[in-house]
């Protein structure tokens, strides 16, 4: 065993002797959401009547059909959607509204084009955190681009980087407010399968270099992205009115290796109930004239 | 560049051919070259019995840039209220769509009454048709901020100011340019007409001495001439400073 994983078990082990003595490690619940719309022709109902806990350092899949409303579920733990019933505790405080406790990636990138890539994470940073020094947070700034290799770009726009580029930045502007929980939305739907899969590693790595101490829900259409990054896969109903279908544990031991991990029969069930789960047409004779 | 050349060659070749059908009643380009070089002597002299075509020109730039100036002034805070606000929208809108059709040069006789002086209704005169442009772009591109961009501010908490100058200001500024533009290009068109109800020093009252008091039909030509490259001129640097604030995504 080498030195980080024999540390994070010596941790794992620490943590459990610890635990009824501890704080809850719940770090987000999310209790009866219901979220509607008005809409002109009348209320569209996203999610229905949808429970869901979430422990510390987990990571936790959303995966469904489209429309099926996972990101508006994701939204109500982000606080920019409102839920019309129930509620949602993030950190045992109740969300209201989004904050620095949460950081968001959007399926987007949503980089403001206008500003170079260092001042994208800086602002961020300076309003999320106001009460920072200036230098503290230039301090953060750098640290976070360097965590994903950008440091040499930062002084470009985004309109001069690539897509993976560009969500790398995403991401690091929302690891830069040191948020305890990562809500990632479709992060790497736009980008190609090979810079995807890159993507995927060094996203565990930038959880890994925190001591996976950070709570991470990620939105996603991708089988193999959700059972290679989560520890549990929350497959959802098809839209409107929203529930879970089913919840898989993923119990795959970490760090996991893509390579080695399509090979595991643990993997290959999980893939296959989770094809079963989402898909209904697995060959052309699955459709009936 | 050589399209360029190609369409004023195509453009000097038909004028020639109107002068020729017109038994040089329309002066040909030769001829209206050499008056075009009488009329650049002493560009700037500034006699109270002759003036020069510069001084003339510049009365004319200075009347469009102060009500031009006075225009944007309002129109732009106006605009990013409007685009903010859909209530200030649906109420003030309404005035917008009555009032931009007017052509500019009915509000002569109205800042006549106002101010009692020619200059000065001139002037009001351009700042009422430089509202329009601009206040429309404006308020567009305060309204139409997308909501990528907004999803930033909130997330992250950006304050109201920080809103405004990071994200409203920064995807409106193109807009803005594209208005004033557009203003810019109506204020010119407008200050020529106006200056022949107006009088006074400028390029149009230039145009309409000679026009219509039996003047040289070529110096007329060499007005025309000068107000369009004048008019291309102002309209190609907005056009530069919209691009130079229009970002890739």
């Amino acid at each position: 065993m080498n030195t980080a994983t024999s540390q994070i078990a010596t941790k794992n082990i620490a943590d459990s002797i610890l635990e009824p003595v501890l704080a809850p490690s719940t770090a987000i619940d999310i209790n009866n959401v219901t979220v509607s719309f008005k809409t002109p022709k009348g209320t569209y109902t996203a999610v229905k009547e949808i429970s869901l806990t979430v422990q510390k350092g987990e990571i936790v899949s959303l995966i469904g059909h489209s429309g099926c409303g996972k990101s508006t579920l994701m939204g109500t733990i982000s606080g920019m959607v409102k839920p019309t019933n129930g509620t949602v505790t993030a950190n045992g405080k109740s969300v209201s509204g989004p904050g620095p406790d949460r950081g968001i990636v959007f399926q987007n990138y949503s980089l403001l084009p206008w500003l170079s890539v260092y001042r994208n994470i800086y602002e961020a940073v300076d309003s999320a955190l106001k009460d920072m020094s200036k230098s503290e947070k230039r301090e953060l700034v750098q640290r976070n681009l360097k965590m994903v290799h950008l440091w040499d770009h930062k002084d470009k726009l985004p309109g001069q980087l690539s897509g993976g580029m560009k969500q790398r930045v995403a991401i690091a502007r929302a690891f830069a407010i040191n948020p305890s929980i990562l809500l990632l939305d479709e992060p790497f739907g736009a980008l190609d399968a090979l810079t995807k899969s890159n993507m995927h590693v060094e996203l565990l790595k930038l959880w890994n270099l925190d001591n996976r101490e950070k709570t991470i829900v990620m939105v996603t259409h991708d089988i193999e992205e959700a059972i290679f990054l989560s520890d549990r896969v929350v497959v959802m109903n098809n839209g409107p009115a929203a529930t879970i279908k089913e919840i898989v544990q993923v119990p795959l031991e970490r760090p996991r290796n893509k390579k080695d991990i399509v090979h595991d029969p643990v993997y290959m069930s999980i893939h296959d109930k989770l094809l079963n789960l989402l898909i209904d047409k697995f060959s052309i004779h699955d459709i009936k004239e | 560049m050589l399209y360029f050349v190609i369409g004023m060659l195509l453009l000097l070749g038909l004028w020639d051919m109107i002068a020729r059908i017109t038994k040089n009643e329309i002066p040909s380009p030769l001829s209206t070259w050499s008056v075009f070089k009488e009329v650049m002597q002493n560009p700037f002299q500034n006699d109270p019995d002759y003036k020069g075509i510069g001084t003339k020109l510049f009365s004319s730039l200075a009347r469009v840039g102060i009500g031009f100036g006075l225009g944007s002034l309002i129109a732009i805070p106006l605009g990013f209220i409007m685009g903010s606000s859909k209530t200030i929208m649906n109420i003030i809108n309404p005035i917008v769509q009555i009032l931009r059709p007017v052509s500019p040069l009915a509000w002569f006789p109205l800042g006549l009454a106002i101010f009692q002086d020619s200059p000065k209704a001139s002037i009001f005169m351009i700042f009422i048709c430089c509202l329009w442009p601009t206040l429309i772009n404006t308020s567009f591109g305060a309204s139409s901020i997308p909501q990528d961009h907004k999803n930033v501010g909130k997330a992250f908490g950006f304050s109201i100011w920080k809103y405004i100058t990071k994200i409203m200001l920064p995807y409106s500024l193109p807009h803005i340019f594209t208005g004033l533009r557009l203003s810019i290009g109506v204020a010119w068109m407008v200050i020529v007409a106006g200056e022949m109800l107006s009088g006074g020093i400028g390029l149009g009252y230039f145009v309409w001495e000679e026009g219509f008091n039996g003047g040289s039909v070529a110096k007329i030509l060499v007005a025309i001439l000068i107000i369009g490259a004048v008019g291309l001129l102002l309209d190609k640097m907005f056009t530069a400073l919209q691009k130079r604030f229009t970002y890739a995504v």
